[in-house]
């Protein structure tokens, strides 16, 4: 690339860890937020938390903490996780087909549901019932959203779009093209704007 | 005792917002700072009043805590959710760092040409990191190659020599506040250029450049 562009010091562009960027790592540690219901075998009074308060905790009393906490007490066998509502074989099947119909990415049952799905059946996934099976359906209707967010990279990179709207993908899947996309688009402006004779538009870092 | 620690927030904490802001409205306004900066190309408007009192609400909650014994339930999931907090306040502070060292140059002519009342672009903390890291590169570059230039080639301009943030980037973001007729330009000659209207709640993919503003406004959020 560096032919491409005028001459700089490249000598002081340097090669950092991305903080930039974003780990599925850090999408998990967003999805942890999350409200899940479980159910505790300990009885404690109102937590005051800064991000809000919780409890109070009743042995057989469901109540709804963060998902963060809910692994915590679940590995410490304090409590019982309920999965949501939508973490159910029958659902998941329906949501699977529509997908597969449909051309366009559908509406997903929670912003976080494959961090989830992982997190808790990983995690709890005795507390879950039928977990192999939702974790094949899960993963099916993951793999046809990221085979759909392929194409329609492709087809945003080959028409040279210059405005996606992507109404119902999640942060996950987002992440899992965002480098790659991002940069590619990068690099197309810059051959493109180095063809440009005269145009300064084309006097793009250099990475 | 722990039933006042997070109650409301400190009166310096109020002052600076129009509402009165929860500590869980705190948190979030810091997460979404994480967010913004983590994924836009250039470095954006400090926060420091948010990160000031999300520092005054964990060193409360800790001095809380070292009065409460050892072992207790109620203790250990606050110190949980102290973990987690601090990490995305390291992790903003740390990607603001990192910007600061790429564009440093840029970033001190920005601060340099600012009007007197615009808001800072750094914070006090921050401009005395970028100022040292500044003379600290001209002295490196100095007693590693220039001095041993001819005298005519001695001198290095770090504007020029430093790459600028790139704006034509792409982000993806979800909109907060619907904005109506947001310009796109034309990727190429024989495309036109034409406008869109960005609905509440929904996500998209585009040029920074086009609405950095929305970022800077909070009408738009980086994804």
């Amino acid at each position: 690339m560096t032919s491409l562009s005028t001459p700089r010091c490249f000598w002081l562009v340097r090669f950092a860890a991305r903080e930039t960027a974003m780990d599925p790592s850090e999408v998990e540690f967003l999805a942890e937020k999350q409200l899940v219901k479980i159910i505790p075998n300990f009885s404690l009074d109102k937590i005051y938390l800064i991000g809000g308060d919780l409890g109070p905790f009743n042995p057989g009393l469901p109540v709804e903490v963060p998902v963060w906490l809910a692994l915590n007490l679940k590995q410490r066998q304090k409590c019982r996780i309920i999965p949501p509502d939508w973490m159910d074989v029958e659902k998941l099947e329906e949501m699977r087909e529509l997908e597969r119909k449909e051309d366009a990415f559908t509406p997903v049952p929670s912003p976080h549901y494959m961090e989830l799905t992982k997190l808790l059946l990983n995690h709890a996934s005795d507390n879950i019932p039928k977990a192999d099976e939702i974790r094949t359906l899960v993963k099916d209707i993951w793999d046809t959203r990221i085979a759909k967010l392929r194409l329609s990279a492709d087809s945003f990179i080959s028409q040279q779009e210059a405005h996606a709207q992507l109404d119902n993908l999640t942060l996950m899947e987002i992440n899992t093209v965002r480098e790659f996309l991002l940069d590619s688009l990068n690099c197309m402006y810059k051959l493109r704007s180095n063809l440009q004779p005269g145009s300064r538009k084309g006097q793009l870092t250099d990475y | 005792e722990n039933e006042s620690m997070s109650d409301s927030l400190s009166d310096d904490c109020v002052s600076q917002e129009e509402d009165v802001m929860t500590p869980a409205e705190l948190i979030s306004k810091l997460e979404e700072a994480w967010l913004n900066e983590k994924f836009s190309p250039e470095l954006l408007e400090n926060r420091s009043e948010v990160v000031e009192c999300v520092m005054e609400q964990l060193t409360h909650m800790e001095s809380n805590l070292q009065r409460v014994k050892k072992g207790d339930a109620k203790a250990s999931v606050h110190r949980m959710e102290i973990d987690r907090i601090r990490f995305v306040l390291s992790s903003y502070l740390r990607s603001r760092l990192q910007k600061i060292e790429k564009f440093f140059p840029h970033v001190l002519e920005k601060e340099k040409s600012r009007a007197e009342g615009q808001p800072s672009l750094l914070s006090p903390e921050e401009f005395a990191f970028a100022k040292e890291y500044y003379a600290n590169t001209e002295t490196y570059l100095k007693a590693v190659a220039l001095k041993r230039m001819p005298p005519n080639l001695q001198a290095v301009d770090l504007l020029k020599a430093v790459p600028e943030p790139c704006l034509d980037s792409f982000v993806f973001l979800q909109v907060k506040e619907r904005q109506e007729n947001i310009f796109v330009e034309p990727e190429t000659d024989d495309q036109r250029e034409y406008v869109v209207d960005l609905e509440e709640g929904s996500q998209h993919l585009m040029r920074y450049r086009t609405i950095a503003p929305l970022v800077y406004s909070g009408a738009v959020q980086l994804i």
